[in-house]
């Protein structure tokens, strides 16, 4: 197996602060792989910079073979609750070129909800965004990461908010994707790391 | 009382009603994405830059009826200023955006009282509150030139503006540049509204990106008709503003305003009816 991709002595920094220090890994291509440390070992930040959206010092390698597509399900997608958007809308924004305000194209409408149908939401495609519950509202977003599928996969904690069955369904799925998908996932459930997990990297709170 | 249909043989009312047809789908449109991208205060803050604006224009000897460059320098360089300040710094945005309505209205009052050694106040008015009296053809023509540059640039744009705006962590995953964003849609916001200011007045153009909107949240499922109630309450706010300002003799800006407040209070009360 290669590595898809490679973390290498990254260290972030913010207001003086240390958030990660010189932290090295890699993720093995069409594997999963879990983040795993107590509350503040800079998990989420990890995922962070290895999306781009924090400055970091070190390197950090992406070895794309395929697609080069990433795709992100954060931790926590707040919705205005007044936003009148609706599941459709949100999945349709990067799904058709055309302005979503001006309609959703039938054969955008389709691929929708089969996409919905797959991650067991059949028939919410008029639902708002903001009256979902946040296992649905998770769903949602993991309907939107795997429609088309990516080389890379970021998941930060899917399993909060899932009640039983739906943490089983996203364990199931998970599992469907090893040798397609890269995965690589935050997780505070030790039992769900223990069963689905390939590789586990553990953070240390930084000066602990 | 004027008739509606007399309005026809005055050019001036002829070129305000064309002006209110322009420019409330164009700030109709924009209103649903202002207050999807939290950015109602910045277009407070953009109204007040206006009439510093609007000062420096006239102290470096532009016309009054078409301060332009300093307007749009001015209010073009607050802008920049504002989301370069908002990027840059931990503070919240309201906050940071406060601190510049602060110092461009500020400075706006010193140059008053120098503008207004040179020009009687009451010209000056036109820019605060909005008359028809003061718009020219070529105030009509920049507003089409600007409504079909808004219009192109938001609906290119459209699907990655919404996006980043629910979320600029997937956006960014997606590959869009949200800082390319922010400051494309704050200067394009920043044109509609001085484009606009002629009619509206400096003081007041700011609730005509942000009632529509707020009204049309009331009312509204999903993104389509969410635009097109934005830019229905535009439009009659516009209309009936514009016959509540002939009628009364009232500037054309507060009426407006005052229509479209209305109608939020009705989409309000139509809201609750339907959740009781």
């Amino acid at each position: 197996m290669t590595a898809l991709l490679e973390v290498r002595e990254l260290t972030v920094r913010h207001a003086r602060e240390v958030l990660l220090s010189n932290v090295t890994f890699s993720v093995e291509r069409g594997s999963l792989h879990a983040l795993v440390g107590p509350n503040g070992a800079g998990k989420t930040t990890l995922l962070s910079a290895v999306l781009g959206l924090t400055p970091f010092t070190g390197r950090i390698f992406a070895h794309w073979e395929r697609s080069g597509r990433l795709a992100y399900v954060p931790q926590q997608f707040h919705v205005d609750r007044t936003l009148p958007v609706t599941v459709a809308d949100f999945l349709a924004l990067t799904r058709q070129s055309r302005p979503v305000c001006f309609g959703i194209a039938p054969a955008t409408q389709k691929r929708i909800s089969l996409l919905l149908e797959r991650v067991g939401l059949k028939g919410f495609d008029r639902r708002l965004l903001s009256v979902l519950s946040g296992g649905e509202l998770r769903r949602v977003l993991l309907a939107n990461a795997l429609d088309p599928l990516p080389e890379l996969l970021i998941l930060d904690e899917p399993a909060g908010g899932l009640d039983e069955n739906a943490a089983r369904w996203l364990d199931d799925t998970l599992v469907s994707l090893k040798g397609e998908v890269t995965v690589v996932m935050v997780s505070h459930d030790s039992a769900q790391v223990r069963r689905i997990a390939d590789q586990v990297t553990v953070l240390e709170r930084a000066g602990a | 009382m004027t008739a509606f249909y007399d309005w026809f043989q005055y050019p001036f009312l002829v070129r305000g009603f064309l002006c209110v047809l322009l420019l409330a789908p164009l700030l109709g449109g924009l209103s649903h994405l202002v207050v999807a991208r939290r950015m109602a205060f910045f277009s407070a803050a953009l109204g007040q830059a206006a009439i510093t604006g609007v000062c420096v224009g006239l102290l470096l000897g532009e016309p009054l009826n078409a301060p332009y460059g300093g307007m749009f320098g001015f209010c073009m360089l607050s802008t920049l200023g504002m989301v370069y300040a908002k990027r840059r710094s931990a503070l919240p945005p309201d906050t940071l955006i406060g601190v510049f309505l602060a110092l461009t209205l500020g400075l706006g009052l010193c140059l008053l009282v120098a503008v207004t050694r040179q020009f009687n106040v009451h010209q000056v008015e036109a820019v605060l509150f909005g008359s028809l009296l003061t718009v020219t053809d070529t105030d009509l023509a920049l507003l089409v030139l600007a409504g079909a540059g808004v219009a192109v640039i938001l609906l290119r744009n459209y699907n990655d503006l919404l996006l980043d705006s629910l979320s600029p962590s997937l956006a960014k995953a997606r590959g869009i540049d949200s800082g390319f964003l922010e400051y494309l849609f704050a200067l394009v916001l920043t044109v509609a509204i001085l484009v606009s200011l002629k009619v509206i007045g400096a003081l007041l153009v700011e609730a005509l990106v942000v009632v529509p909107a707020a009204a049309s949240r009331n009312i509204a499922r999903g993104t389509r008709a969410y635009l097109a109630w934005s830019v229905a309450v535009a439009c009659l706010a516009g209309i009936g503003g514009l016959m509540i300002s002939t009628r009364l003799l009232v500037p054309t800006g507060g009426a407006v305003v005052l229509a479209a407040s209305l109608i939020f209070f009705l989409t309000l009360l139509s809201s609750a009816l339907r959740r009781a």
